[in-house]
């Protein structure tokens, strides 16, 4: 049927793209990283006060 | 439908579970200066003869020579700065000349709709190339929910990632301020085009 052998071609694409090169690694890089973007560590000099922490949501936008 | 067909639908094509750890992979190293520990994880991966598997062992060999200190100048130099780094990775700075631009809103809207939040303690916006890439991997293996449809991705890749990510892997790859970050954009930039190939096949 027309949508299994598309469904075959674009899994072959992907195997000779080899993007199952680097799966067994990867897969163990990724654990429990949830890399959300940038989230803020007090590290910059700073005390994460209440009143800090409130700057910071009145500055989510 | 069949009985067999509904179990293939539950279950995530393996190809697509290694599709979504390189997304998973560009997210670790994109949201944050890297750590040792990943530093170390990365050294171990390998890759084949293809373009992507070059840049994968690129990545590897500059990983297993660089320190978490180096690193982090390097991540630091690109993305953070003093005002800002050497690159914006936005999607709406990249498609507008703009931050938090309409490419963000629609972003937003389409989050809404899939059940994707920004999670509490992050103040950046969603349109970074990171939270992007981690989307997709969310997508991919059902991580906000029923894992999506390649229809699904497709229409999500097409709206938020295509139009710029291969340039921005590109500019990273090029960037002066690029050592080990710049096999990561060969990577990115390598795999950006076989998601769009691979899309393609799809219609």
């Amino acid at each position: 049927m027309s949508d299994d052998k598309a469904a075959t071609s674009r899994r072959d694409f992907l195997k000779l793209a080899s993007v199952t090169a680097p799966a067994v690694a990867v897969v163990a890089v990724t654990g429990a990283e949830t890399a959300e973007a940038a989230a803020v560590e007090g590290s910059g000099g700073y005390r994460r006060t209440e009143h800090v922490e409130k700057y910071l949501e009145s500055a989510r936008f | 439908m069949t009985l067999a067909d509904a179990v293939q639908d539950m279950t995530v094509a393996e190809e697509d579970v290694l599709r979504a750890d390189l997304y998973d992979l560009l997210a670790a190293l994109l949201a944050k200066p890297p750590t040792r520990d990943l530093i170390d994880r990365v050294a171990k991966l390998d890759g084949d003869d293809g373009e992507l598997g070059r840049a994968i062992r690129a990545l590897t060999s500059l990983a297993r020579a660089t320190t978490e200190a180096t690193a982090e100048r390097e991540f630091n130099r690109l993305f953070i700065g003093a005002a800002r780094g050497e690159l914006l990775p936005y999607a709406s700075y990249y498609m507008t000349g703009f931050l938090h631009e309409k490419p963000l809103a629609v972003l937003r809207n389409d989050m809404a709709q899939r059940s994707i939040e920004r999670a509490p303690n992050v103040f950046e916006p969603e349109d970074n190339i990171a939270s992007l890439c981690e989307m997709m991997a969310g997508l991919i293996l059902g991580r906000f929910g029923e894992p999506e449809t390649l229809a699904g991705q497709k229409d999500f890749f097409s709206a938020h990632i295509a139009p710029w990510a291969g340039h921005f892997f590109a500019d990273l790859e090029a960037a002066k301020g690029s050592l080990l970050y710049a096999p990561v954009g060969a990577i990115g930039r390598a795999f950006m085009e076989i998601e769009r190939e691979a899309f393609r096949m799809e219609a």
